[in-house]
């Protein structure tokens, strides 16, 4: 019990605690492991003597005693800092009182985040960071969710904090000049992680962390610190819209469901309405990113009572806008299947055309995908079973694989 | 995203660096092996470094293998090798990179005289239901 509330505890005031070290000293690496430290001291002695008053503050006060312990331990440049830092008053009032409104936290978190997603770093040290040092995730359970052994992501976590010393990166808010960008870089890490999470489906690996709510919950946070940034919000739409459609996209053998074949009495309309009342603030203001655009095609998805009563028109306009705003490959597909549907499969197919001569696309699955679903929709199905066989061929994923053998036999029983 | 970069080689005799026993290898002038054993070191340290390098086994000998097939409903063991191809499987590494990019630039300093170096990505248990 008291197990399951130092790990509650730890989750939440673990960027606060850490913020409260990095502010007074500066290396990330350092005051993760005296923070991870007090973590342990934490699980030996509250199990005994009950969890404290301020758990944050005593977390704080225990690893800056292990920081000064450590530093005077160390060499002499070590002994200097430690001085310097015995010498400021030992605040565990660094932690807010009871009366005070907690300002600093919602900084603190973005600052953390910010420093997590330094630009020398590569996205995936960004991500294992991040969920590392904001959302307080044990380096096993990040480890478990990525799929890879514990050495691997210590690696990982060692060399992106040696990096971040070695680039001088410092826990503070970035320049205003630098700003949107770091957003946008905090903003990719949350995504990703969702992303990570989303598509993952259950059953064949035990995670005991839901990545894709570790990913909400982070942006859920960002959102705060940062309300009037309509990307973040569009961000976090997007996340909930699509976070609704997971009790759908698996079957109970856990395979995967495609969008148009989901059962949508079973999404969640909470996380709908939570994702549509964001999004109808602020896309009245007009400046809209890739994220608001994803968010408003997710949205009329959300709203319609069925694959073939969606919208077709207004997703092929958003796509449309969203092939300006952010051209990605990723979003020419979706773009041919909303054009499809709305104005017919030739229209989309001719859409796809390009992408057929794009060397970074032509060994990629999806292309051979969305080509085969229009092609069937246009009675090609020679072509089509071509095509389902070549996907096939191409994909990494498991269920994906599936999906595509089991179209192209059923193409097949109509075919012959 | 994962890969397994698979060596298939023939080293004579049967033998690890497969380069040492691989005759298209020990022909290459002195400075060209030195230049390739120091990039293949380099992109080894690079990987453990960089958290990329999951793990990896160097193979024995293919005629030290059992092989088992299936003969009147149940398993029937013989001795290796299975195949009387020129390349064997002789090692193998797992990797975790960014991209299929990193992918091939990791495969490529795999490569050397006299042997065939496979890049196959590893299936993953998730997708999009896009």
């Amino acid at each position: 019990m008291v197990q399951r509330i130092l790990a509650d505890v730890w989750r939440r005031e673990a960027p606060h605690v850490l913020g409260a070290l990095l502010r007074r000293y500066g290396d990330l690496g350092d005051c993760e492991d005296a923070a991870q430290e007090a973590a342990e001291a934490a699980t030996s002695q509250w199990p005994i003597g009950g969890v404290p008053d301020n758990p944050r503050a005593w977390l704080i006060r225990v690893a800056s005693r292990r920081l000064i312990d450590r530093a005077r331990a160390d060499s002499a440049r070590a002994r200097r800092e430690a001085l310097d830092l015995a010498r400021r008053p030992d605040d565990g009032g660094v932690a807010p009182g009871a009366d005070e409104v907690p300002a600093t936290e919602v900084d603190d978190t973005l600052r953390l985040l910010f420093l997590c997603c330094h630009p020398a770093l590569s996205r995936p040290s960004q991500v294992a960071l991040s969920l590392r040092a904001v959302a307080g995730l044990s380096v096993e359970q990040i480890a478990a969710a990525y799929l890879v052994p514990v050495r691997t992501m210590t690696q990982r976590l060692s060399r992106a904090r040696t990096t971040l010393r070695g680039a001088g990166a410092r826990f503070a808010m970035p320049p205003d000049e630098e700003l949107a960008a770091r957003v946008a870089a905090v903003l990719d890490v949350c995504h990703l992680v969702f992303t990570e999470g989303y598509t993952r489906t259950s059953g064949e690996t035990l995670v005991d962390v839901e990545l894709a709510e570790e990913a909400i919950r982070l942006t859920r946070q960002v959102h705060v610190a940062l309300p009037d940034h309509d990307e973040v919000t569009g961000g976090l739409a997007l996340m909930l819209l699509t976070h609704a459609r997971l009790p759908a996209r698996t079957d109970s053998a856990g395979d995967l469901v495609p969008l148009a074949e989901q059962d949508r009495s079973r999404w969640r309309r909470d996380l709908i309405a939570e994702g549509v009342a964001l999004l109808e603030q602020i896309l009245p203001r007009g400046h809209v990113g890739r994220y608001q655009i994803q968010a408003a095609i997710a949205a009329v998805h959300a709203e319609a009572s069925t694959y073939q009563a969606t919208d077709w028109m207004q997703i092929s306009v958003l796509y449309d806008m969203l092939s300006r705003v952010a051209p990605a490959p990723s979003v020419t597909l979706n773009h041919a299947v909303a054009v499809a549907m709305a104005h017919g499969a030739t229209v989309g197919l001719a859409l796809l055309d390009p992408l057929l001569t794009d060397p970074a696309m032509r060994r990629h699955h999806r292309v051979y995908a969305v080509r085969a679903h229009l092609l069937e929709l246009n009675g090609d199905v020679e072509a089509a079973a071509e095509h389902y066989r070549r996907a096939a061929q191409l994909t990494t994923s498991l269920p994906e694989q599936r999906y595509l053998n089991r179209r192209l036999r059923q193409l097949g029983r109509r075919w012959t | 995203m994962k890969y397994v970069i698979l060596i298939h080689s023939n080293p004579q005799p049967w033998g690890h660096p497969t380069g040492d026993y691989l005759a298209a290898y020990q022909e290459l002038p002195d400075d060209v092996r030195k230049r390739l054993d120091a990039e293949f070191e380099q992109v080894m340290s690079e990987l453990q470094a960089n958290g990329e390098l999951i793990g990896g086994e160097a193979l024995g000998d293919p005629a030290a293998a059992r092989l088992y097939r299936w003969e009147d409903g149940s398993p029937l063991a013989s001795d290796g090798p299975y195949s009387e191809a020129k390349e064997h499987l002789a090692g193998f590494f797992l990797i975790d990179v960014e991209n299929q990019a990193r992918a091939e630039e990791v495969a490529a300093k795999f490569a050397g005289p006299g042997e065939t170096v496979e890049l196959r990505p590893t299936m993953w248990p998730g997708g999009d239901d896009q």
